[in-house]
């Protein structure tokens, strides 16, 4: 006789710890002393960068900061811990995985779970999944840091949400990339690498080769290339267009600069967060999607694309 | 009986390098089959397919009915495996490295607790607990291992060298273990090549050499068919000369040897044959009343054990290059 089990109302606590590596992973990393030591250095460094923003940006300023300016401290104080747990997001989430499953392989203990009735998909979804607890964990400790810019104001309850849905879907697309490289290389330390080297391409390489692109192609953009006097032929329109929806498309797969530009269109006022509408040369206005709703997406597929991978590479025999 | 264990015509090549040859072999149920083979045989290979971590060049294996290739997830729930190494993980105790096996063989939460406790009274860790893994003698974890392969209670354990580099004591513990889950109706397939582990305890042996199968059978069975002569020491107080005279005259005595030491013989008078024969236990008991009737002093007269050393060594000879 089987016991049927009511699947679909399982609490969120008891799937969690239905996946074994789940349970082990966060049982481990919550162990002992380390992981509150951890997140007091954070927040403590999170804290200390917040009121070195405020000091230096109010060192600046000649009128006293309960003017109109608080607005704008609050923008710098929010902006900058963003800037800030992106980075992290970037950068620290592809440490929690790219060991993930070439740690594994390391410890000898792959084989041993390939023999158990675990199936791939719960190694990989596991291994996300407490990586990116922890992350989000990081990002919630550190709201009390960010809500510092409420005490100014100048920040939007919309920016927040944004900032939020940027913030996951990196970490989603950080951690997936870890995972992938993980379970494609036999180490950790050559997954490490290729991971790392991956984050650093899109999250300094795409803005250098978009601000490289826009030093050269930058006064073709503007009006003022043409000045009043001259009408420009269809095909320098087209050409102008390329341009603008390239930069766009760049601008798209980066998260700081996706975050930036939105945050631009927001404090511009002229735009709402979802469409931007831009003008170029000829005086013609284009109207595009805010970079962020593209990146998320991007995000979202890149992180399926690498997670079902993964998968696939976990459930490969050894060939060889 | 059915096997439980049913190899086809298993072949694996890596490149150029067939690490098993054609192998067929079948191992009953409630068996302890002992694989022995020289390093690089194909011991560890032959296991990996059979636990479905590998898959074959060509061949088939069955595991309790189940096939390798086409059903590895009923072939899974019905082994343990342990491999020729132990995974630590950092960080983690003996009651959760045990918990954590048994939720990955999807043992639900509430069952999980009686069978870590039943486990580690099994495997004499109660008293560890808590500690941390990698703080365990090699023995111990050799011990938590096993413990950990029988968390799904699997019909058959698939072990890789369960003995190696254990100190005497340990590696004691670990067959009188594994003597213990036979009794309790397992069927243990293990593999070694320290011969007195098998001698001790398996049932069956099946030797393997550069990826073929050169004998199985069970140890009795083996034991003859691979040493038909029986050993006889037969020791004297002296008449060293007569003696051996009277034994090569005695129909199937193939070989009479001396193994004592020149000077012992030459100090005391005290001899030390060996006798190869073929024969029956009367025709070994004539032996005996013929030498006594003969007025030799004997002082000793037994036959020798055979050990597994020596029938490895007669399956294995010349097929080494």
């Amino acid at each position: 006789m089987t016991i049927l089990q009511p699947k679909y109302s399982r609490s969120l606590r008891e799937r969690l710890s239905a996946n074994p590596i789940v349970l082990k992973e966060l049982r481990g990393r919550m162990r002992g002393n380390r992981a509150y030591l951890v997140i007091t250095a954070y927040v403590g460094l999170m804290g200390l960068f917040a009121l070195l923003l405020y000091l230096g940006y109010t060192a600046s300023l000649t009128t006293s900061v309960y003017d109109s300016n608080s607005q704008i401290v609050g923008k710098v104080v929010f902006g900058g811990v963003v800037g800030v747990e992106l980075f992290m997001v970037c950068f620290i989430a592809p440490a929690f995985t790219a060991g993930a499953i070439s740690g594994e392989r390391e410890r000898q203990t792959y084989e041993l779970l390939r023999t158990t009735l675990m199936p791939a998909r719960s190694l990989v979804l596991g291994k996300l999944t407490s990586a990116l607890s922890f992350i989000v964990l990081l990002l919630f400790i550190a709201l009390p840091v960010q809500s510092l810019a409420f005490l100014f104001g100048g920040v939007a309850l919309e920016e927040v949400l944004i900032a939020l849905v940027i913030l996951l879907t990196t970490a989603l697309a950080s951690g997936a990339s870890g995972i992938f490289f993980s379970a494609l290389m036999r180490r950790t330390l050559g997954a490490s690498v290729v991971t790392y080297a991956f984050a650093l391409v899109v999250v300094v390489g795409v803005p250098v080769v978009a601000l490289l692109a826009l030093a050269f192609t930058g006064p073709y953009l503007g009006s003022s290339f043409y000045g009043g006097y001259y009408s420009p032929t269809a095909a320098e329109i087209m050409i102008q267009l390329l341009l603008m929806v390239g930069m766009w498309a760049l601008i798209c797969l980066n998260p700081l600069a996706a975050g930036f530009i939105t945050e631009i269109m927001l404090i511009s006022g002229e735009h709402n967060a979802f469409t931007m509408t831009t003008t170029i040369a000829s005086g013609q206005s284009i109207t595009l999607l805010g970079p962020w709703i593209p990146y998320t997406l991007i995000c979202l597929f890149f992180s399926l694309i690498t997670i079902l991978l993964s998968i696939q590479l976990v459930r490969r025999k050894e060939s060889t | 009986m059915a096997p439980i264990i049913e190899i086809k015509n298993l072949v694996k090549r890596y490149g150029k390098l067939t690490a098993v040859n054609d192998m067929s072999l079948q191992v009953e149920a409630g068996a302890i089959f002992g694989f022995v083979g020289p390093n690089g045989a194909g011991k560890t290979t032959t296991m990996r397919i059979l636990t479905t971590l590998m898959a074959p060049t060509s061949g088939e294996a069955h595991v309790a009915g189940h096939s390798v290739i086409k059903d590895p997830r009923s072939v899974r729930k019905a082994i343990g495996y342990m491999p020729d190494f132990f995974g630590v993980y950092d960080d983690m105790t003996v009651w959760e490295y045990l918990d954590f096996f048994g939720a990955c063989y999807e043992i639900p939460e509430a069952q999980r607790q009686p069978i870590n406790r039943d486990l580690l009274e099994l495997v004499d860790l109660s008293h560890r607990k808590d500690d941390r893994v990698e703080g365990l003698s090699r023995g111990m974890k050799q011990r938590l291992a096993l413990a950990r392969t029988l968390a799904h209670d699997p019909q058959v354990l698939i072990l890789d060298e369960p003995a190696s580099g254990l100190d005497p004591r340990a590696r004691i513990e670990i067959r009188e273990l594994l003597v213990e889950l036979a009794r309790m109706g397992k069927t243990i397939f293990f593999s070694t090549h320290i011969l007195a582990d098998v001698a001790e305890i398996c049932t069956h042996v099946g030797i393997v050499e550069a990826g073929r199968l050169v004998a199985m059978g069970k140890l009795e069975e083996m034991q003859r068919m691979l040493m038909p002569h029986r050993r006889i020491h037969v020791n004297l107080l002296g008449k060293g000369e007569e003696a051996t005279a009277a034994l090569m005259a005695i129909e199937g005595v193939t070989n009479v040897q001396n193994e004592g030491p020149e000077e012992e013989a030459a100090a005391t008078g005290h001899h030390r044959l060996v006798v190869e024969y073929n024969g029956s236990d009367t025709e070994v008991s004539a032996i005996l009343a013929k030498l006594i009737s003969l007025g030799i002093p004997v002082f000793h007269f037994s036959e020798d054990v055979r050990d597994m050393e020596e029938v490895f060594m007669r399956a294995t000879q010349g097929i080494v290059s």
